[in-house]
């Protein structure tokens, strides 16, 4: 990779020569990735092509064959096409709302706080809020008189993958909006230029890293959710994880469900590609240490800002109203029955579910730092570091989060269930891949501050004499820590909520809340359901408050420091 | 750069620990049967025998892959509950170690396994679950024969379960083809096709719509449908008159269980009339497979209703072919 360096060009000497530290580093990485992404991915590949000892496609065969699985293949594209599109969208209108318009600060926290709602529950959760709304007699439908709404289906899952997935969109544009340096638009503003071009022209393009990043996400977040196809979709639009998690828990077809994932490989892969294509060749260098003090940002027009709020209000109000189902399901004795008050179903949650909310906790405990220093080392190398064998890393990085999750937890089981890596029933095997599948966030978010952080910075410690993990430490991680955090925020979210991967993963000695919550669900037990997961929600909320907290100090540290420079 | 080392392999150490030992004096089990009742099961068996129980809950197709997948370094010594079909296909896997348990006499040879790879502690017949207001607005009886839910008042409003995920939904083709024949049984659920409003992934999953009004009815275990209605909701449970097959839960011991012992001990316990006795007294909703014990709920009084008997090698036998005409008939 080509960048203005006084230090390289010249000399031409290797990065391994250059940076001592980055062998090892470099060597742990590979050895991770080997055990926890490469070794279970070969396994579950030898179990999809080998039948009888022999190379063979006939399981791959016998799912092209059936008109149903191909049916789920192009549903699964047209929804994660969909819910990317939108959810984007949605996003980018909540980062402008939160990062370009005076708003009050408490007015910001709140639509932030509110976003967070959808993303740290699980899925399943909303979409039976969403079904009591919407659904067949829903509240909502009655309310307006609707009838006929065919809610089963593509506009069921559409909705709820949407709201759940948009606020991953809104915490990655919102980073990438307020590292854009207000001067760049102040500039397009007084060469007297309307707001909507200098928005179509300087902050659009500019947030075009972050956009790649968002689409990128919630399309290879879509195409893996089988959580909410799984109560929404229906028979009437099959899509791809759900099926290979039917075909393995219904069917009891290991083999069906690997082919499977595999053709859902194929499109994340394509995504993945067109990512690297599309943002790896511009340059969005916005902080570059030579900028003067920042301004503030200019008023938008009222009618741009008074449509973007009303969408914001509109979609908070929503989401504020589904989660309150949710409370009052857990607050009254039988939905729809007995209304009467009664906090028995908390009694339940922190009696029968006190050991599974102590081992979630412990996990995202675990997990979250450890993968939040992974993302930054691997994001860092991967951005800055262009030599043979980084382009591998960051894919094979990738690779867990691109795989549907059920996929990930089936090949988690049959690599580390025996000799030599036996890790079945511990809570290694957990943090693992939690670890591994969500530090992918981190990982985008580091790299795509990186793009915006010129090398000439770096540079300049080097040549004052720090050494490469000086430079690291001192100069490259407070820059992104902001980026670090939304990812580690988006780490320990997943490991409270996900539970694709990591049902196949629980054992008698570890279990998860999340998992506690669907076999509520599936034993009808609503309000239990219910009850769980507002404890969840709370509980995360709490710990994501802290990191935000921190998120902000940090951002704010570095916006100063810009200014001084 | 010292640091980043030390940080990167502690990262290593936590990555490459493996698990302890299980202590003896435990028995670790997968349960299919629902939380909320092997929960007391096992309380019932620690107070009797002093050993620990350390359990987590599944579905029975989970379950089943669990156990396949971990066949090579087990990490449970026995499953309880589930229906007996998924003990009949995890034979074949060879998960399972044959044990005769010391109640086995009191369990007639239909409810058990043949090689003793399972034994059945109870049955569950599959009913129609009917939303009352739905039937109030509408005028209707409940309905009383399979032909009832072909009714164009149920359009758009029937909830049951997906024949590729759940046990509930092949229970109810075993029913139809027995009943019907099989070509006759496909015409059928083509016709009730029209009425459905979604196929849900686990069998009690239309049960909680049709609790809250947004379905009109389905077919259910009972197991699920008379959950439903001792929580409150309006529904009422009825059988079809043309008859209705069942479904065994069993239990079974898994092949290289570490606590062996336990684990047939709680065999032992589970095929005795205590065990039984103590399924009616806390009203779980399972008719006991001894004959000895006294079924005190009506509900579960089945003398007037017509039940169909399916040899549960048969169900196995044709599982896949009725699951795969299922797709590329009915829902086609």
């Amino acid at each position: 990779m080509n960048r203005p360096s006084a230090l390289s060009a010249p000399e031409k000497v290797s990065p391994l020569k250059r940076d001592p530290a980055l062998l090892p580093a470099l060597a742990a990485i590979w050895i991770s990735l080997a055990v926890f992404v490469l070794y279970p991915v070969l396994r579950l590949f030898l179990m999809t092509f080998m039948v009888e000892g022999q190379f063979s496609f006939a399981n791959l065969g016998a799912v092209l064959d059936s008109w149903y699985d191909r049916q789920a293949f192009l549903n699964s594209l047209w929804l994660a096409g969909a819910v990317s599109f939108a959810g984007t969208v949605l996003g980018y209108i909540y980062a402008f709302a939160v990062t370009r318009i005076p708003l009050p600060s408490w007015l910001k926290w709140f639509l932030g706080a509110v976003t967070t709602l959808p993303l740290i529950s699980p899925p399943f959760t909303s979409s039976i809020a969403l079904t009591l709304s919407l659904g067949p007699n829903g509240i909502l439908l009655k309310f307006f008189g609707i009838e006929n709404f065919s809610f089963y289906g593509f506009w069921g899952t559409w909705m709820s993958e949407t709201l759940t997935y948009f606020p991953v969109s809104f915490l990655t544009l919102a980073a990438v909006l307020s590292a854009i340096d207000p001067n760049l638009e102040d500039a397009g503003l007084s060469l007297g230029a309307s707001p909507g071009r200098v928005f179509r022209t300087v902050t659009l393009p500019l947030s075009t890293p972050g956009i790649a990043n968002s689409v990128l996400l919630l399309f290879a977040s879509s195409l893996a959710d089988f959580a909410t196809p799984l109560v929404l979709a229906g028979h009437s639009f099959p899509v791809l994880p759900t099926q290979a998690y039917l075909q393995i828990t219904g069917l009891y077809d290991l083999r069906g469900g690997a082919a499977l994932s595999f053709l859902l490989l194929l499109p994340a892969m394509g995504v993945y590609a067109l990512q690297r294509f599309w943002v790896g060749r511009k340059n969005y260098v916005t902080i570059s240490g030579k900028t003067g003090s920042r301004s503030g940002f200019k008023s938008k027009g009222k009618l741009a800002e008074g449509l973007v709020l009303g969408v914001c209000f509109a979609v908070t109000a929503f989401i504020l109203y589904l989660y309150s189902l949710i409370l009052w399901g857990a607050l009254v004795k039988v939905w729809g029955v007995d209304n009467s008050m009664t906090w028995e179903n908390f009694r339940y949650v922190f009696t029968h579910g006190r050991k599974a909310i102590a081992d979630t906790l412990s996990i995202a405990a675990v997990a979250t730092p450890l993968g939040g220093l992974m993302a930054v080392v691997v994001g860092y190398i991967a951005q800055r570091k262009r030599f043979f064998g980084t382009r591998a890393m960051e894919f094979f990085s990738m690779l867990n989060y691109a795989l549907p999750g059920t996929v990930v937890g089936i090949a988690y089981v049959i690599a580390f269930n025996e000799k030599p890596i036996l890790l079945t029933g511990t809570m290694t095997i957990l943090v693992a891949a939690y670890m591994f599948r969500y530090h992918a966030a981190g990982i985008r978010a580091v790299i795509a501050s990186l793009h915006q952080i010129d090398p000439s910075i770096e540079e300049a410690s080097a040549s004052l004499g720090a050494g490469a993990a000086r430079t690291f430490f001192r100069v490259t991680v407070p820059l992104v820590v902001p980026a670090v955090l939304m990812g580690m925020r988006y780490l320990f979210i997943h490991c409270m909520t996900a539970i694709s991967a990591t049902i196949f993963l629980v054992s008698v000695k570890w279990s998860l809340l999340t998992t506690r919550i669907l076999e509520c669900m599936t034993e009808l037990q609503f309000a239990q359901a219910c009850a769980f997961s507002v404890v969840l929600i709370l509980l995360v909320f709490g710990a994501t408050a802290v990191l935000t907290g921190l998120t902000r100090f940090a951002t704010r540290r570095i916006s100063g420091e810009g200014g001084r420079g | 750069m010292s640091r980043l080392r030390v940080v990167i392999a502690s990262l290593l150490l936590v990555a490459v620990m493996a698990g302890g030992a299980f202590a003896s004096g435990e028995l670790n089990a997968y349960t299919i049967m629902p939380e909320k009742y092997a929960s007391q099961v096992f309380e019932a068996f620690t107070a009797e025998t002093g050993i620990k129980v350390n359990f987590m809950r599944f579905s029975s197709g989970e379950a089943l892959a669990r156990v396949v997948a971990e066949k090579n370094n087990p990490q449970v010594d026995m499953i309880l509950g589930g229906p007996a079909d998924t003990y009949e296909a995890g034979i074949k896997e060879g998960v399972f170690e044959a044990y005769r348990p010391a109640g086995a006499d009191g369990i007639p040879d239909k409810f058990r396994s043949k090689e003793n790879f399972w034994t059945g502690i109870g049955i569950i017949p599959l009913v129609f679950l009917t939303n009352t207001k739905f039937l109030a607005d509408k005028g209707l009886e409940a309905p009383a024969s399979w032909n009832d839910l072909l009714d164009p008042a149920y359009k758009n409003g029937l909830q049951m379960a997906d024949a590729r995920t759940s046990g509930t939904a092949t229970e109810r083709i075993y029913s139809l083809v027995k009943i019907l024949g099989e070509d006759e049984a496909f015409a059928y659920q083509k016709k009730l096709h029209q009425n459905i409003q979604m196929y849900t992934k686990s069998g009690a999953g239309g049960a909680m719509p049709v609790a809250m009004g947004q379905a009109a009815s389905g077919i259910f275990y009972i197991v699920d449908a008379l959950d439903i209605q001792q929580q409150g909701h309006p529904v009422v449970i009825s059988y079809p008159k043309e008859g209705v097959s069942f479904g065994i839960e069993a239990t079974g011991v898994l092949k290289g269980a570490r606590n062996l012992e336990n684990a047939k001990k709680f065999m032992d316990w589970a095929s005795s009339k205590t065990f039984a006795q103590l399924l009616v007294d806390r009203k779980i909703n399972y008719i006991p497979t001894r004959g000895d014990v006294e079924v005190t709920n009506p509900a579960l009084d089945l003398s007037k209703v017509s039940l169909v008997e399916v040899d549960v090698t048969w169900k196995g036998q044709n599982r896949k072919a009725f699951v795969d005409r299922w797709i590329n008939e009915v829902i086609k």
